[in-house]
């Protein structure tokens, strides 16, 4: 019998082969896939979280840690499909028009993940009129914006308008992160939260469609 | 005290001693400086504002771009990966020049000799040499080793997994980024500006021990070989470096700029604590006053910097990164005024 703690362990190393074997043999020995992640992935990233937030793990760590849930997914993935395994939500994110920083975006994007939740990525400099498409044609719960920039925050604020003016403001709660960003910022353009980091935005989401 | 020149004033901040009046320089894009002095060059706007220096970096004035896609704005850098220009003066890197280990062994880095990296630094020296400071920007090894050249994703899994991997890599930029600062004190530069964030708003990008052992060591190269031939250099990061101030100034920077104010550093805090060691640049508000605030406050926010920072020297008065095109042209003429009216030595502002 394997031991999730292990594959927990695992993540929180960054060990990424520890982390592909142990979920592998989780599987084998009849592990269902959505125990694999709620009790063996799922836990270790969070205490890359608490690591992180307590400034003992820095953005390496993160990534490599990242790397490693990465790996197990790659397995449990199609698994976690066919047990109908329902996921925690389905997220959709962008960096604002004007801004083509992504590495915040990323990390962001690999936390979610990490916690059972569907990502859908429109990339970098991403307009008000893309984001409004990608909300219509989709079945999200969350949109996430990000901006890198003092000067593309606006665009976080356009891209709020553009969804009321479709009349799709409604459809998603909206989250807004980001270097230059405050949740007093946030607030003010009208999104429903703030998240400062990927280990943050993976918690604030949870709480956001109560999750948590 | 005799009124002295740009240049003479910076290198007297520079010194940790008080000049005439506290230096002011900026990078000021285009944008901001059309709507103060149309079509104006840089350098005919640095005469109508007066400004104690000129800085440009390397990134837009000594490194070739290959078009890829027009429409898209994306170029190819000279050291192989992808870039995009947005609104801002910058380009942002996309997609790194090297993505295995594998592409090192046949990496063939651009020729930093090539002439032409050097003509708007001889148009620079022609013109200001020896009346003001000419700050060239040399580009960090460690942004761009992590920028341009592995990515940053790569860059950071190598940090853990492969640290044999970032020092083969270091020393191909170290290399590049030695002889271009040689050239360019050859050709008349006065100070350098190293450029690249270590920091990001909460806390360092990677631990105290990763700083020591990634970053500072090739920092510390450029700054060694500058100083062998008198020249001073400054730091520049954004973010929260509290953590690792001591890593920057036992380095040997000269300045460090911009002590971010959004990432929570306090400019007063840090001329307590490290002002005695290092000439502190910034740190007006280009995130909120200089873009949003009114005209006085942005005079206010320029006389708190200097009350704080100014005293016995040690201070240039700058804005927190850049003069971007985001900020009100009406504000960075005002914070310009404000360092004369509120700058003059000696200090009385408490």
């Amino acid at each position: 019998m394997v031991n999730l703690a292990e594959l927990s362990k695992a993540v929180i190393e960054g060990d990424s082969d520890a982390a592909f074997e142990l979920a592998k043999r989780a599987l084998t020995s009849g592990v269902p896939a959505n125990e694999i992640l709620d009790k063996g992935l799922i836990p270790g990233l969070r205490q890359v979280g608490d690591l992180f937030e307590k400034g003992e793990y820095f953005l390496p760590e993160l990534i490599v840690s990242g790397d490693a849930v990465a790996q197990a997914l790659e397995l449990l993935g199609p698994m976690l499909g066919k047990e109908g395994t329902p996921s925690k939500g389905k997220y959709l994110i962008g960096t604002v028009q004007g801004d083509v920083h992504d590495l915040g975006k990323n990390i962001v994007i690999m936390m979610l993940k990490g916690n059972g939740w569907e990502v859908t990525d429109l990339g970098v400099d991403v307009s008000p009129e893309e984001f409004c498409s990608a909300v219509d044609k989709g079945d999200f719960q969350i949109l996430g914006m990000s901006s890198l920039l003092t000067m593309t925050m606006p665009n976080a604020a356009r891209t709020i308008e553009a969804l009321k003016a479709a009349g799709l403001r409604g459809k998603v709660k909206i989250m807004v992160g980001g270097a230059p960003t405050t949740p007093e910022w946030a607030d003010k353009i009208g999104a429903d939260a703030h998240a400062k980091d990927g280990p943050t935005t993976a918690i604030v989401a949870a709480v956001l469609i109560g999750k948590s | 005290m005799r009124k002295l020149s740009g240049l003479e004033r910076v290198f007297t901040a520079l010194k940790l001693q008080e000049p005439d009046v506290v230096p002011h320089f900026e990078r000021i894009a285009k944008k901001v400086r059309e709507a103060i002095l149309p079509d104006a060059s840089e350098e005919e706007f640095v005469e109508y504002m007066d400004l104690d220096g000129i800085r440009f970096i390397d990134r837009t004035h000594s490194w070739s771009y290959e078009t890829v896609d027009e429409s898209k704005r994306i170029k190819r850098d000279q050291w192989g990966g992808l870039v995009r220009y947005t609104t801002e003066d910058n380009p942002v890197p996309m997609e790194p020049a090297i993505k295995s280990e594998r592409d090192l062994d046949t990496y063939v880095p651009p020729d930093p000799d090539a002439e032409w990296r050097y003509e708007y630094l001889k148009q620079v020296v022609e013109r200001f040499k020896g009346e003001r400071a000419i700050v060239v920007g040399v580009t960090d090894i460690f942004a761009l080793g992590r920028e341009n050249f592995l990515g940053d994703v790569g860059y950071f899994r190598a940090m853990v997994k492969n640290p044999d991997f970032i020092d083969r890599a270091n020393e191909i930029l170290l290399n590049y980024q030695l002889r271009y600062i040689k050239n360019c004190i050859d050709f008349g530069a006065d100070i350098l500006w190293i450029n690249g964030d270590w920091a990001m708003t909460e806390r360092p990008m990677v631990s105290r021990e990763f700083t020591q052992r990634f970053l500072a060591p090739p920092f510390q190269k450029l700054v060694e070989y500058a100083h062998s031939r008198g020249v001073p250099c400054i730091k520049h990061t954004d973010g929260n470096i509290w953590p690792i101030y001591d890593t920057i100034i036992d380095a040997g920077a000269d300045g460090i700029h911009p002590i971010d104010p959004m990432a929570g550093m306090d400019i007063g805090e840090a001329k307590a604590v490290f002002g005695d060691k290092v000439c502190l640049c910034g740190n007006v508000s280009c995130a909120f006053s200089l873009v949003s605030g009114t005209v006085e406050e942005v005079r206010q926010e320029t006389r708190e910097v200097i009350r704080k920072a100014g005293k016995g020297g040690g201070l240039i008065c700058m804005s927190s990164n850049s003069i971007h095109s985001g900020v009100k042209p009406e504000n960075y003429v005002a914070m310009v005024k404000a360092i004369r009216e509120f700058g003059c030595y000696p200090l009385s502002l408490d």
